[in-house]
């Protein structure tokens, strides 16, 4: 498969004006829930995206491109995207390729290795500024690639998290317990904005110089901005570092005060405790998930199984919030 | 009755050589994957050695919640998440999130020691 794919990325490439020559596809681990492959060329590097066979996303990858096409355009730091296929197009499966971005994505590494400390101090501001930009991109554009959401965001997401447990169907009464938490607490409606949906430590690129991109949009939606925030703050992509909660780096007045002068909307502390609170339940929902993936033979991998018994640590951090 | 080592040394062991011996030989992208084996071992070898204690524990505490005489720990989980899902126990929120709390330090003592006192 990667003899016939690395040919078709060629020519797909050679069509946008040059041929990059032969090229080398490998696998880069660690994907949620879509393959990434590292396309090497003589002179260039690429990165593809694309669907396993047989699985459907959340955000279709032809969206997901269009989207972080206009993040692009708005100064927020993605990789540049090249071209998306449709499924059954040349990638197979539908996909998307885009620029290699240098730097690594993996936590422990940003947060341990000396050559990270000046990426460290800059990091937390960066992320504050980037996620400003996301939230400010037009509704009117990037909600058309996106489900309008009607009435209290809190309560759309509370729904669509609550249907995934239910697809599972594992008993998690700390899990419930928190549903029907998040369902009275709710703190009303929001101006609606794209949410990233997974912006946290884990899936930002980073190098010495700090953040470099934000990667992996496939949970993006219309929502509460302060959820985003939320979920960049939970104790599990604090990865040790539990006195920092933005991303293991720093603290949320600086993070907040440069989303602000990014022109974030001011956003209220008990708001993003609510979410954070949320963000425990999503995160306690996706283990649950993985792990069934694994039992149910959709990709088997010891990985995925050992996500079943992390389950447990979002709901302490849950509870703690709550209680 | 087996021979020594018990299940849960036989695991640990395995858990030293992955973490230990095969960790630093792998290329760097698979080494998550050896640790992350390594710690399935070491999550078992604790399962094993606490034994039924803790499912007693959240049986009796579930039946507590419910309560009910439900006969076995899964059956009452499922209980207990269906009356809270169908919003039955709402007006017990802030009684039950401790107690919740019982239940998950349990998981946790297996899964990963030392996170519900946050010293890591």
């Amino acid at each position: 498969m990667p003899d016939s794919l690395a040919l078709n990325v060629r020519s797909v490439l050679a069509e946008r004006g040059s041929d990059p020559g032969d090229l080398v596809l490998k696998p880069i681990p660690g994907g949620a829930s879509r393959e990434t492959w590292l396309v090497e060329g003589d002179e260039s590097r690429w990165v593809l995206r694309r669907d396993p066979e047989g699985s459907v996303s959340l955000v279709p990858i032809e969206d997901e491109f269009a989207l972080i096409t206009q993040a692009h355009e708005a100064g927020v730091p993605v990789p540049q995207p090249v071209l998306s296929e449709p499924r059954g197009g040349r990638f197979g499966s539908a996909g998307m390729l885009m620029s290699f971005v240098e730097g690594t994505s993996v936590a422990p590494r940003i947060l341990r290795k000396p050559e990270f400390e000046q990426a460290r101090a800059r990091l937390t501001a960066q992320l504050g500024d980037a996620l400003a930009r996301i939230h400010s991109l037009p509704v009117s554009e990037v909600g058309a690639l996106l489900p309008a959401v009607e009435g209290d965001p809190a309560l759309a997401q509370i729904d669509e998290w609550e249907r995934q447990l239910d697809e599972i169907g594992e008993p998690l009464p700390a899990v419930e317990l928190g549903l029907r938490w998040l369902r009275a607490n709710s703190p009303g409606p929001a101006e609606p904005r794209l949410v990233h949906g997974d912006f946290r430590l884990g899936n930002f690129i980073v190098d010495e110089d700090g953040l470099a991109a934000v990667i992996d949009w496939e949970l993006a939606h219309l929502g509460d901005p302060a959820e985003d925030i939320g979920w960049l703050c939970i104790r599990s992509w604090r990865f040790g570092n539990d006195d920092r909660p933005v991303a293991g780096v720093g603290g949320l007045d600086e993070f907040i005060s440069a989303y602000e002068s990014a022109g974030g909307a001011s956003v209220d502390r008990d708001r993003i405790r609510y979410w954070e609170a949320f963000g425990n339940v999503k995160w306690a929902v996706i283990c649950a998930r993985q792990a069934h993936d694994h039992l149910n033979g959709v990709r088997r991998s010891h990985e995925l199984a050992s996500l079943g018994r992390r389950i447990a640590e979002p709901e302490w951090d849950l509870l703690e919030l709550i209680s | 009755m087996q021979d020594r080592p018990t299940a849960p040394e036989l695991l640990e062991s395995v858990a030293e050589y992955l973490f230990g011996e095969l960790r630093p030989e792998v290329p760097r992208e698979q080494r998550f994957k050896v640790l992350v084996a390594a710690n399935v071992c070491a999550v078992v070898a604790r399962e094993i050695r606490a034994g039924e204690e803790p499912d007693r524990e959240d049986l009796a505490l579930f039946n507590e919640l419910l309560g009910e005489e439900v006969e076995d720990v899964h059956g009452a989980a499922v209980e207990l998440s269906r009356r809270l899902r169908a919003g039955e126990l709402d007006d017990r929120i802030d009684e039950l999130a401790p107690r919740l709390e019982e239940h998950v330090r349990r998981k946790l003592e297996i899964a990963r020691p030392g996170y519900s006192e946050g010293d890591e």
